[in-house]
């Protein structure tokens, strides 16, 4: 699959996206009503998927 | 044979979709020009039930929003001498004298004051950003391009707290220069991104053409970008203009007598028994009013502007 | 990248450059950068870092005298765990969403309306965009106005058009009704917003697209959800970004419409962040719940940032 091999050679494609999906969900676990374990990780998502898109926006095309 | 193409909408479906745009052109239109004539009405007319649509126009709203008045004891009034202007005559219509100047005329002014300082500061720093960005290779371009654009995001409440406190210990709480200063922060990532999109599309070959004239870079850059860019740095003017003129969020936070602006002021425009409708009416006029002048005479670049330069068309 | 005006600048042979006469180009892009960058780092990065600083303590603004103390991550960890903050995240959630769903509907449906160029479509996008720029502050503090019982021009609109008594409800008032009011409002001003993106959208749409999928007796249904929504698409995620990131940290018209009430009714995040920041003065643990608020508008941004060079690339 070229998603896991992009993945495996760093490139930003791929990860790119991944951090992308990490932060909405990080947004949605931050505001949905249904679980306060979710809402109580929420941040640590989000900030994970932040970093990681800062970091990966700088891997080779 | 006229051509006939497909993309081109029939007639019938111009009408109906040109029908649906004005009906909705009109509901979107109304609160504000209720508004406008509500700063037009008396004080009992603007809160009669059902409102009323025909009115005695009167100037009660902008005479309340100018002056702070006072009621007199009965004998007092009677024994007045009689109003010697249209003003003094319109409050003491409503049983008051008036007692002095209203606030609203400062706060007016600390917005153009603030407003232009801050879209000038902006536009200076910006223009010069965006030419660098523009034209040179800057390290790290790419980064210092997000950086300044995600600092436009930043929620102001987050870095109200520090520049609050910063600001107590700099002596610039509550000052022109102050606000100015902030609002030129937040502005100027509109600026760069804005101006960098207009200083892209003048033709590098006129500055070439400059430099093996012997000009300078800076002479370059002065006499033959700059007027190339006018247009494009009097709209981005505009844009900054119109947010430093509409903040709340920091103004409420930040300034409380000398340096406020309208925003924070007009929503606490008191009459007898709550707020004083018309005052509140007319003050949201005159103040709304230049945006909406600016809004028409930046159509063309309304999409650039609120998309950071990204949409051209 | 292809319009003419890059190609003939691209084209143009960079030894010119070297022969200039007084500062060197590298010297002229350091001077231009630095001080947009030295301001935006005194007046955006060190209050941020400060803030972060602050999170970790107990400090209070109004008591500067006190001892400050490190309390680790405490502030954090009270704030996410707290059911009436995360009440408030609903509370912004059951904002953001309504006002998404409805603005990209109405939105997209005027500018699909516009797009049949109508005679005068011109004039009244320019009509319909005005409450866009206005000030939220004082659009909030009018709507008060408009949204009086009895009095106001909202509810006898409504009384008008479906008969209910104009002073049977109240849109600011206790009932349920508060959190659409802001809804409403925000509805009002910045479905232009998205309008005139999805108008950008719909007219960079090349007309012979249309004419293929004619020749090969596409319906117009069809064509509508095969070409027309793909291709608006990138633009219409770029203004739900930009509104979802604007509405996320929404707090002037709401603050001034409804105050976060009745009640916590209406009480956005930034709403709840300003009273404890500034009403009830627990500094550090508002700076925890600032940085919350921050990182997820800046990983919003870096997506919105992502949109923004798809939608420049077309």
């Amino acid at each position: 699959m070229s998603f896991l091999s992009g993945l495996l050679r760093l490139r930003r494609g791929p990860w790119e996206n991944l951090a992308t999906v990490l932060i909405a969900l990080g947004v949605v676990m931050l505001m949905q009503p249904f679980f306060l374990w979710a809402y109580t990780w929420s941040f640590l998502v989000t900030l994970l998927g932040t970093v990681m898109f800062i970091i990966t926006s700088h891997f080779p095309e | 044979m006229s051509a006939y193409s497909v993309t081109e909408p029939t007639r019938s479906s111009k009408w109906f979709a040109g029908l649906l745009v004005v009906a909705y052109t009109i509901i979107t239109l109304l609160p504000l020009v209720w508004i406008i004539a509500t700063g037009f009405k008396s004080g009992p007319d603007s809160i009669s039930y059902p409102p009323k649509v025909v009115f005695e126009p009167s100037l009660e709203g902008y005479v309340n929003l100018f002056t702070t008045r006072t009621r007199i004891a009965s004998d007092d009034f009677a024994a007045l001498p009689p109003p010697e202007t249209w003003y003094d005559q319109i409050v003491r219509d409503t049983g008051m004298v008036i007692a002095g100047q209203s606030r609203f005329g400062e706060r007016f002014m600390n917005s153009v004051i603030i407003g232009f300082g801050s879209t000038f500061l902006s536009i200076f720093l910006g223009t010069l950003a965006a030419y660098a960005f523009s034209r040179f290779k800057v390290p790290l371009k790419d980064d210092l391009l997000f950086f300044i654009l995600s600092t436009r995001m930043m929620p102001p409440i987050a870095v109200a707290i520090p520049i609050y406190l910063m600001y107590r210990e700099l002596g610039l709480s509550d000052t022109h220069l102050g606000m100015i200063l902030l609002y030129t922060a937040v502005n100027i990532s509109l600026a760069v991104w804005l101006l960098k999109g207009f200083i892209d599309e003048i033709p590098r070959e006129y500055e070439e053409a400059a430099l093996i004239d012997g000009y300078t870079r800076f002479q370059a850059f002065r006499k033959v970008v700059l007027p190339q860019a006018a247009t494009g740095i009097a709209s981005t003017a505009i844009f900054c203009l119109i947010f430093a003129w509409n903040e709340y969020a920091f103004a409420v936070l930040l300034t409380s007598g000398n340096a406020q602006t309208a925003p924070p002021f007009i929503p606490t425009i008191i009459g007898v028994g709550g707020q004083d409708w018309p005052a509140v009416a007319a003050g949201a006029t005159l103040f709304l009013l230049p945006v909406m002048i600016f809004t028409i005479l930046l159509r063309k670049h309304l999409l650039r502007g609120i998309t950071f330069g990204a949409v051209r068309k | 990248m292809t319009n003419p005006i890059d190609i003939a600048a691209k084209a143009t042979p960079a030894p010119v450059a070297r022969r200039v006469r007084g500062l060197s180009d590298r010297a002229i892009a350091w001077i231009f950068v630095t001080p947009t960058i030295f301001l935006l780092l005194a007046i955006n990065i060190f209050p941020l870092i400060w803030t972060v600083r602050l999170s970790f303590t107990n400090y209070a603004a109004n008591r500067p005298g006190r001892e400050v103390e490190w309390v680790g991550l405490r502030n954090y960890t009270r704030i996410l765990t707290d059911a009436g903050t995360w009440e408030n995240m609903q509370t912004t959630a059951h904002f953001l969403i309504w006002t998404i769903v409805l603005q990209v509907v109405i939105g997209f449906t005027l500018a699909w309306l516009i797009n049949r160029k109508f005679k005068g479509n011109d004039l009244l996008t320019t009509l319909i965009v005005i409450p866009m720029m206005l000030s939220p502050a004082v659009v909030g503090n009018f709507w008060t106005f408009l949204y009086q019982p009895q009095i106001g021009l909202f509810n006898y609109v409504v009384e008008l058009v479906t008969g209910t008594p104009a002073s049977s409800f109240s849109m600011l008032g206790p009932g349920g009704l508060a959190k659409w009011s802001i809804i409403i409002v925000d509805t009002w001003m910045w479905t232009p917003f998205v309008m005139l993106i999805c108008l950008a959208g719909l007219r960079s749409i090349p007309d012979y697209i249309y004419e293929a999928a004619e020749v090969d007796r596409a319906s117009k249904w069809r064509q509508f959800w095969t070409i027309t929504v793909p291709m608006v698409l990138p633009f219409l995620m770029l203004a739900v970004l930009f509104r979802g990131i604007e509405n996320f940290k929404m707090f002037d018209m709401v603050v001034l419409l409804t105050g976060g009430g009745p009640g916590n009714e209406t009480l956005l995040a930034s709403i709840d962040l300003k009273r404890e920041a500034f009403e009830k003065w627990r500094t550090g643990y508002s700076s925890a719940y600032a940085i919350i608020l921050f990182v997820t508008v800046f990983g919003l941004a870096s997506i919105y940032v992502k949109a923004l060079n798809k939608v420049k690339e077309r």
